[in-house]
């Protein structure tokens, strides 16, 4: 499937109505020679983790892996999957390297995270911005994990608000010198190479951030004590703090001033491995509670033949099922070289970690009392995944970042429609000879006189068509809503988070559906409805699950408690929290 | 002494996925199966590359099958070490004496020192093609190689081989596995061995070992270029579960069961 790599975001397109079909059909398979390369991984992860199944759970209660098992993580050669072959590593695509972070995250979060922080967020910054001679100087010892790598961006007082960093670093001669502390650094205390973010513009100039390759050998650099955590406790995190370190300016990562920049495009590239951590876990949930349900008896009969365990139990399958879709759709989509992806990437962030979170909960109550027993794996996954809510861009941020940069586009053309065609949409049919694009659609939509006109699919199988045309619905639904709250609210739509969620949660869940129709379609297309019944219900009952929050959310567009909610917020805040005791 | 050892690599389903008869009951359905290296031959290429560390030499693995069996060759085999790989491109139906005879057409043009094999596949549990190759070549054999030491033991995680050459390098040592205890024989060398689980515990293939095996020689060969006619011998007639057990039954009180105990079951 070829993309224009510079077709514009998907998500983005959906605001203004139009389905970009060829983004995401066919639906995506991973190359054949990297599924043998990759089938290989898999046993050969198998063969190594499985020997520490019983270790890791005495790690986690200790909140250490030892030396000794990142040695043979070494060895085995785990630290290798992004780098190229040219320079010794695995070379891995996106899809194949999200798939084995699946595969690790079923055995273990913390051996995952630890990979993943290396390999996601670490070393990327060298492997997109790095010049030819810095990814020869360093990622041969980075495949080997001679140099293990960490990403050196959150600080004390700059978590969200990124751009607030305070570690700075002045030129000096042929080098900067770089001070400040980095805070929660997974890696940190077991890393070489330190992706470092600091400030090179002057006081008070806010933008101006440059990224730096520091490493372990430089004077000045040194990390803090091991982070007692709630989940993923054998990982390492640790403070990093730079005292005068002199870093060459060869090691400058990035143009000058540009780090932002660096660090966005990193994080935004990195957010697919969490999901496809995310969508081990579930499989490795869904294992477990389908054995518990079938072992467990209870009034007689296994729990599995009850309802109630069957409603988790399904809804634990689609939960797994559309993520995957979703993740590899997007994981595709940054391997075939699209440039415009960042949204997409945030919604499987926040999809995954989501449905991830449900899943392992429901499958800790399918295993009731034992669920909550240290001895069982509930407990630890539960708490393992926590963190994914929260780490590289919290799911509320990261809400906020999809809705407003899928609707910049609306709003730009919205505002030059209000400057120089006040008025148009009295009247839509005499504009058309004037109005942009956008208002054209707008007034087809609006008057029905363009029936469907770009809210259509035309190559799905006919087989998914009853869920094909519930999302053209939501999909023309959704470009009115987005213009009935850019048109109230204009540019402070930036401050009206309670809407921005709303209508991030629509494209979200948009998202995850034409995921869905697309993987759904190209399997009846390839194998025939009738072997593909159980995925064709699948998409019937996720759809349904999307038309009715969809619904809900458009419903609140106008009719809502938004403020009401706020001024019990306000409440609180002036009064310190709850202040309806009884006695 | 350098050593060249031929070893092999059946691709068998992997005994965690769920086994079924086809409805005709004459073989099993392989579709959603999911296939292995035969853990036996696993073992084989585990000793042969320990083998072949200590004394140096050369260690070539065998399979034949369909191209999938191309899978079991790149990795773990030649992912684990092993130096080149033959193919026996063979699509159909094949029996142990025809696996033998290729065997021993591809020992007499690469004429090894040893040739180690599982003692027998876990998918059809034959264990004949060992022997029939040894017979074959008419070289001596060791079968169900084992070890003194468990594998927990220092020997083992020093990765020793527990096969152990003569001084001259002329002949083999070999600890068999016998019923209710272990035998020690020394075999002469050209020799043909068969593996126990208990031999070693086999390395598992690293991320860089995958890289290297991708790009390692794999010659196809077919039974009609080795001269094998493949006809087989041996026929499955028909493949069945087990029967199923018999749901138990509850029985109201003490009496009752010995009732059931003395007149149905006839246990007292």
């Amino acid at each position: 499937m070829a993309i224009d790599s510079n077709s514009p975001s998907f998500v983005s397109q959906l605001c203004f109505g139009s389905i970009l079909e060829e983004q995401i059909l066919p639906y995506p398979k991973m190359k054949e020679a990297e599924q043998e390369t990759f089938k290989n991984i898999r046993s050969s992860i198998e063969q190594l983790l499985r020997p520490h199944e019983k270790d890791f759970r005495e790690w986690d209660a200790k909140g250490e892996m030892p030396a000794s098992f990142i040695e043979e993580l070494k060895q085995f050669g785990l630290f290798s999957l992004l780098i190229p072959e040219s320079h010794g590593g695995m070379g891995l695509s996106t899809t194949a390297y999200s798939r084995t972070l699946q595969e690790l995250a079923r055995w273990d979060g913390s051996v995952a995270v630890t990979v993943g922080a290396h390999s996601s967020i670490g070393l990327r910054g060298l492997l997109l911005f790095g010049t030819d001679e810095q990814k020869a100087r360093f990622c041969p010892k980075l495949a080997t994990g001679e140099m293990i790598a960490c990403f050196c961006l959150t600080e004390p007082g700059a978590g969200s608000d990124a751009a607030s960093i305070k570690t700075h670093a002045v030129r000096d001669g042929d080098d900067w010198v770089l001070n400040g502390n980095k805070l929660w650094i997974t890696n940190g205390g077991i890393a070489q190479f330190f992706t470092v973010f600091a400030k090179t513009g002057g006081p008070g100039e806010r933008g101006s951030v440059t990224a730096f390759i520091v490493t372990s050998d430089m004077a000045g650099v040194t990390t803090g004590p091991h982070e007692d955590k709630m989940g993923l406790r054998a990982s390492n995190t640790t403070t990093v703090m730079f005292d005068n370190v002199r870093v060459p300016a060869a090691n400058v990562l990035g143009e000058v001033g540009k780090g932002f920049k660096v660090a966005m495009k990193i994080l935004n590239s990195g957010r697919t491995g969490l999901g496809g951590g995310s969508v081990g876990v579930m499989k490795k949930m869904l294992t477990l509670a389908t054995k518990q349900a079938k072992d467990r008896v209870q009034f007689g009969k296994p729990i599995a033949e009850y309802g109630l365990i069957k409603q988790k139990l399904g809804t634990m399958v689609v939960d797994c099922y559309v993520t995957e879709a979703a993740v590899n759709l997007v994981n595709h989509l940054i391997d075939s070289g699209h440039e415009d992806y960042a949204v997409e990437a945030a919604i499987t962030k926040v999809f995954a970690s989501e449905a991830m979170w449900r899943t392992i909960d429901e499958a800790l109550q399918v295993a009731g009392g034992n669920g909550f027993m240290r001895e069982f794996p509930y407990e630890r996954a539960l708490r393992d995944a926590r963190i994914n809510r929260i780490f590289e861009g919290t799911n509320d941020i990261l809400r906020l970042f999809i809705s407003l940069t899928s609707m910049n586009e609306v709003g730009s053309q919205l505002k030059e429609l209000a400057s120089s065609l006040k008025g148009i949409f009295d009247n839509p049919i005499k504009g058309f000879g004037v109005i942009s694009d956008y208002a054209r659609r707008r007034a087809g939509l609006a008057s029905n006189l363009i029936k469907r006109e770009n809210a259509v699919f035309t190559k799905l199988h006919p087989a998914v068509q009853p869920q094909q045309q519930v999302f053209e619905a939501l999909t023309r639904d959704l470009a009115t809503a987005v213009d009935q709250v850019l048109r109230k609210h204009g540019k402070n739509i930036i401050g009206k988070q309670f809407a921005s969620r709303r209508l991030a949660d629509m494209m979200i869940d948009l998202f995850v559906l034409a995921a869905t129709l697309s993987r759904v379609s190209t399997a009846v297309s390839e194998k025939g409805a009738a072997s593909v019944t159980r995925e064709l219900e699948i998409l019937e009952v996720f759809t349904g699950q999307v038309k009715r929050r969809f619904q809900a959310n458009f419903a609140q567009i106008n009719e809502n408690d938004d403020e009401l909610v706020k001024s019990l917020a306000n409440h609180a805040l002036d009064l310190d929290g709850y202040t309806w005791d009884n006695v | 002494m350098p050593l060249k050892i031929l070893v092999t690599a059946k691709r068998v389903e992997d005994s965690e996925s769920k086994i079924k008869v086809n409805p005709a009951g004459t073989g099993i359905v392989l579709e959603g199966l999911k296939f292995k290296i035969n853990p036996f031959d696993e073992i084989a290429i585990e000793e042969a590359l320990r083998l072949t560390a200590k004394h140096g030499g050369e260690v070539v693995v065998v399979s034949i099958g369909g191209k999938e069996v191309v899978e079991q060759l790149r990795s773990p085999a030649l992912a684990m070490g092993a130096n080149r790989a033959i193919w026996v491109n063979h699509v159909g139906p094949m029996d142990q004496l025809g696996i033998a005879a290729c065997l021993q057409k591809i020992c007499e043009k690469e004429k090894p020192d040893l040739c180690i094999l599982g003692k027998q596949a876990i998918d059809d549990d034959q264990g004949q093609v060992g022997s029939y190759l040894a017979e074959a070549l008419g070289w001596s054999q060791a079968t169900f190689a084992s070890k003194e030491e468990s594998l927990e033991s220092e020997a083992e995680k020093s990765k020793a081989p527990a096969i152990k050459l003569s001084a001259d390098g002329k002949s083999v040592t070999v600890v068999r596995e016998v019923d209710g205890g272990l035998q020690t024989i020394e075999a002469t060398l050209p020799a043909v061995a068969t593996t126990e689980l208990r031999l070693n515990q086999p390395r598992y293939a690293s991320l860089p070992g995958i890289m290297k095996a991708k790009t390692k020689p794999l010659e196809e060969v077919t039974p009609a270029s080795l001269g094998v006619d493949m006809t087989p011998h041996i026929t499955v007639v028909k493949m069945t579960h087990p029967p199923a057990r018999k749901a138990g039954i509850k029985v109201a009180d003490v009496p009752a069961l010995m009732d059931k105990l003395k007149n149905e079951a006839r246990a007292i």
